[in-house]
This record gives structure tokens, C-alpha cells and sequence, in this order.
């Protein structure tokens, strides 16, 4: 389980977010609401270590605190991000895309079998292991991503938007995938303004406004309850 | 055997041989065996720059060390100076790796930008540059230093060329190329690529940016050190003579575009090319003049170099 509790972050002055806590399980889909602006992405690059947190919050990966360890540490520990902006490496290949998530010690020994498991995931990789990602379609690079995260055995997989940009048609593909991902075991922390597709696969849901966590539910009542209804959902 | 000689430096010293009968066929050999070894010293800046994003102008200094290191092996054993990479390469390898821990990782730390980080590392390079020549001139003496190694006629398409040249240009092709592969064919030398690419997407796959960086740079100077021992082979070379070099460097790595090994390698030809030309054709004098005319049409027509994206 990978869990934060009152973890704050300051950029200077400015409050990003404020004692947040939060917590998600291996085999569950969880997903955090909120507009722009409301500290989606600063609560993820926190946890993954890319983020200075203020004192008096803490993050736990299966009990062991990973509150001040570095992002190449973090990794290692079982939590893989992708970021908003992916977090590819766009000059290089898919195939060394694939193979630099691997990189971690953690995946080494199983490199094999989860290219075989990413290639199964997204076929469309396969077709072109040697293309440059920066030639690649919006949705390609996503699937090369979700593909690059999931290459590093991630117990916990943290995902920043990943259905922005997208077609929708590629979305619904997309959350089909997340779902499989999850069947498989892992537990996925997503971050989302597609509040419809994004609760109807998800397990729970936390609503995020100006920094602070307003609401915890399950996906169920959250999708049901009026207030998500009027600010997410555009009913 | 050995000539301790005051003079010009000159790149295309090539004594023996009558200007006027050199055909356009000798300033392209001559171009490209010289062009071969700039590569390779080239390819040191590139990894300090592109993979580790520091401007060392220290780097020729590091270079001139490893021809005096050749020039001090060659003087001591009389053995080939090929011999003295054994050395010289781990040498400098440490010596850089040290550079970057000490002196570049508090730098690194304190940045609060890319643009910050830069302007300090130049002036730390910079300052760092005279300390190693200050050491050199202690060490080895302020006067103009060469060493005559093979310095036999060897013939290509029925014309002479000094088997020192062409050896080095050997050597170089051969260390170029293993470089290459370790970088395309190695977790670790994907890495450094992963890296060079995408500095912040680099940890998210659990590479260590800061060792990367310091590898990289070790590496580039190691690199840089072994161009230094084969250039001694056939230029004559001063203590103070390194900042030629790294700005020859700095032309090659802009011209070819900043992380991209082969781009690299098409200009350090491009390069080594038109010095000979100049020097050739028109003076010797002139062939740094011309390298910085072809440095400043670079900046003004593509600075992202020959194959470099324009960034949007």
C-alpha cells in the first residue's frame, strides 16, 4: 500500500497543497478529482519524489517511509509515475524507451516477461520497436509511457492526465487498458479531469480543491453524489 | 629522435612537403585524417556537455595533459605513445570524475536553473582552465614541445603522408567506434543517452542523474585525454596551446548539434576539412580565423547544428 499523510507542499510562499492524505492498494483503481490548478499534479510529483514536500507530512510504500528519498530511489521501491508531460525520452526509440523502464534493479531479472506483458498491452508497439517516439502520434506516446512505467514492475503506477490529448476514442482504448493493468494486480492512482470515464473504471475516488482533499467516496456514490455531478460531470 | 623546437603551432605542418604541388586529392586526406582525430577529442565535449550539460573549458587542458603524457611516455620508454592510453586514459578519467564531484556538484545543487547552472560552470571551467596550465608549465616547461614518432612516409593514391598521421587517424576511428557501441549497445550507455535526452524523465527510471552526469563527464575527459595522446603524435603543442583546442571542440560539438554523437563526427570532418583547406590554399595562419568564420555562420544560419531540430 502507498500512502501519504498530511503532506504539504509550498512553491515559496504559494500553499500547493495542504496535509493531504491518501492512500491506494495493489488490484484497485483510485482516482482524485479536481480542476486545474487544484494541486492534482504537485500531489503526484510529491509522492514520486520529484517534488520538495514540507515537514510534518510523510509517504509510505508498504510501511517503510520514502518521504525525503529521491525519485531514482522511489522507483525502486515499487511506484512508477508518468508524468504530465509522459516522461519519455522522445529523441529514442520505443524500443529503448521500453527498455530504459527496465532500468531500475527491481526489473531487471523479469525485463523479458514484461515486454512481453507491454507488448500484449499495446500491439501497436511491437510494430515498431525501432521508431523514434518524437515521430509518434499523441496516443502512441502514451501507450509508450504507460508501456515505459509498467517495463519497471510497479506495484503502484501513478498516472498525471493520462487521458489529455486524446481522441475519444483512444480514451475509452486507454481506460480499457487501465483496467486490464489492474486485473493484473497493479494498483493505479490516477489523476483526472475526465470525471466520467475516469470513476466508471475506478475503485474510489478523493475530490481535490485548492490544495485540500474535500470529499472521499467510492466511485460509485462519488458518480451518484450532486456536487461532483455539477462541478465534474457537467450535469 | 627527439625535437624540442620553437615555432608556430602550426596544424598542417607538414615540413617536406611543396605547397604548390599538393592537389585538391592531398587537402582532402589531409582533411579527413585530421578530421578523424578531432572527432574523437570532440567526442569528449560532447559528453560533457550533452550528457552532463557542463561547458567544460577546461577540456583542452585536459587534453594537452595527455599529449604531454604521450610526449613524457614516448621520451621515458621509447615504446609506441599508443602505450601511454593505458595511463593516461584511467588518469584522466579520475581527474574528471573528482572535477565533478568537488567542483561541479555543488554547482549543480545550488542551480536553481539550467541557464544559472551554465554560466557557473563556465566560470569554474574557465578558472579551473589556468590552474592546469599554471600546473603544466611548472611541470613540463613553457616552450613548444613535439616528438618525432613514425614520422615516415607512408603512400596513399601515390602521395606521401606522414604514417603518424595516418595512425592516429586509426586509432581514433577505432576508439570513436567503440565509444559508439558502448553508447548504442549498453544499459549503461543508454542511460547516459536516457539522460542526455531528458535529464528529469532520467529518474523516473531509477537513473541516478548525478552519477550519470559524473560518468559522463569522467568519461568525456578520459575521452578528450586519449585525442590529446593522439594528436601529440604529429602537432606541436605548448602548455598554454589547450584553449585551441577546446574551442576547435566547442565549434565541432555546436556545429554537429549538442547531443548528437554523429553529428559530431560529420563535423569534426567538416572541420578538420576546411582547416586544411585554408591552410593549404590561402595561410596557415588562417586556419583558426576560418574555423571561427565557420563557427559564427553556424550560430547565425543553424544553431542547432547540421542535423538539430530547431526547438519549437
Amino acid at each position: 500500500m502507498l500512502e501519504s499523510r498530511n503532506v504539504s507542499v509550498f512553491y515559496g510562499r504559494h500553499r500547493a497543497l495542504e496535509n493531504v492524505s491518501a492512500s491506494i492498494s495493489k488490484g484497485e483503481i483510485v482516482v482524485m478529482l479536481g480542476a486545474n490548478g487544484a494541486g492534482k499534479s504537485t500531489f503526484l510529483r510529491a509522492i514520486a519524489g520529484q517534488t520538495q514536500k514540507a515537514d510534518g507530512g510523510t509517504v509510505l510504500m508498504d510501511g517503510n517511509d520514502i518521504t525525503r528519498r529521491p525519485p531514482h530511489e522511489i522507483v525502486e521501491t515499487g511506484v512508477a509515475l508518468v508524468p504530465e508531460d509522459r516522461g519519455i525520452f522522445a529523441d529514442l526509440t520505443v524500443q529503448e524507451n521500453l527498455f530504459l523502464g527496465a532500468h531500475p534493479a527491481r526489473a531487471r531479472a523479469l525485463e523479458a516477461q514484461n515486454m512481453q506483458r507491454v507488448l500484449e498491452l499495446f500491439p501497436r508497439l511491437k510494430e515498431r520497436p525501432k521508431q523514434l517516439v518524437r515521430t509518434m502520434s499523441g496516443g502512441e506516446r502514451q501507450m509508450v509511457a504507460i508501456g515505459r512505467a509498467m517495463m519497471s514492475a510497479p506495484s503502484i503506477l501513478l498516472l498525471d492526465e493520462p487521458s489529455l490529448g486524446l481522441a475519444p476514442v483512444l480514451c475509452t482504448e486507454l481506460f480499457r487498458t487501465l483496467r486490464r493493468i489492474k486485473e493484473s494486480g497493479v494498483g493505479i492512482f490516477l489523476v483526472e479531469q475526465n470525471a466520467k470515464q475516469s470513476l466508471a473504471i475506478a475503485d474510489r475516488g478523493y475530490l481535490l480543491d485548492n490544495g485540500h482533499i474535500v470529499g472521499a467516496d467510492s466511485a460509485a456514490a462519488l458518480a451518484k453524489d450532486e456536487k461532483v455531478k455539477a462541478a465534474y460531470l457537467g450535469e | 629522435m627527439i625535437t624540442k623546437a620553437a615555432g608556430t603551432p602550426a596544424i598542417c605542418s607538414s615540413g617536406n612537403r611543396n605547397r604548390s604541388i599538393k592537389s585538391d586529392m592531398d587537402i582532402v586526406i589531409i582533411g579527413l585524417l585530421l578530421g578523424g582525430t578531432y572527432a574523437l577529442m570532440a567526442m569528449g565535449l560532447q559528453l560533457q556537455y550533452g550528457v552532463a550539460r557542463i561547458m567544460n573549458l577546461a577540456n583542452g587542458e585536459v587534453l594537452i595533459a595527455g599529449a604531454f603524457g604521450a610526449f613524457w611516455f614516448f621520451l621515458g620508454t621509447k615504446a609506441s605513445p599508443l602505450w601511454s592510453l593505458l595511463f593516461v586514459v584511467p588518469c584522466a578519467f579520475g581527474l574528471n570524475w573528482a572535477i565533478y564531484r568537488v567542483l561541479i556538484v555543488p554547482l549543480v545543487r545550488r542551480s536553481k536553473s539550467q541557464g544559472k547552472l551554465e554560466v557557473d560552470s563556465i566560470l569554474a571551467t574557465f578558472g579551473l582552465s589556468f590552474f592546469f596550465i599554471g600546473i603544466m608549465v611548472a611541470a613540463f616547461g613553457a616552450q613548444y614541445t613535439d616528438y618525432s614518432y613514425l614520422s615516415e612516409p607512408v603512400f596513399i593514391f601515390g602521395q606521401r603522408y606522414g604514417l603518424n598521421r595516418v595512425v592516429s587517424f586509426g586509432a581514433s576511428v577505432i576508439l570513436c567506434a567503440a565509444l559508439y557501441l558502448w553508447l548504442h549497445k549498453t544499459r549503461a550507455g543508454l542511460a547516459l543517452r536516457a539522460v542526455s535526452v531528458n535529464p528529469s524523465a532520467a529518474g523516473l527510471v531509477s537513473i541516478n542523474v548525478i552519477n550519470a552526469s559524473a560518468l559522463a563527464f569522467a568519461l568525456g575527459g578520459a575521452v578528450t585525454a586519449a585525442g590529446g595522446v593522439l594528436l601529440s603524435m604529429y602537432l606541436t603543442f605548448d602548455a598554454s596551446y589547450g584553449v585551441v583546442f577546446t574551442l576547435k571542440a566547442l565549434i565541432i560539438v555546436i556545429l554537429g548539434g549538442v547531443g548528437d554523437i554523429r553529428g559530431t563526427i560529420v563535423a569534426a570532418f567538416v572541420l578538420g576539412l576546411a582547416e586544411t583547406a585554408v591552410a593549404t590554399l590561402i595561410d596557415p595562419g588562417l586556419t583558426l580565423a576560418a574555423a571561427y568564420v565557420l563557427f559564427m555562420l553556424v550560430l547565425l544560419v543553424r544553431p542547432q547544428g547540421l542535423f538539430g531540430r530547431r526547438v519549437a
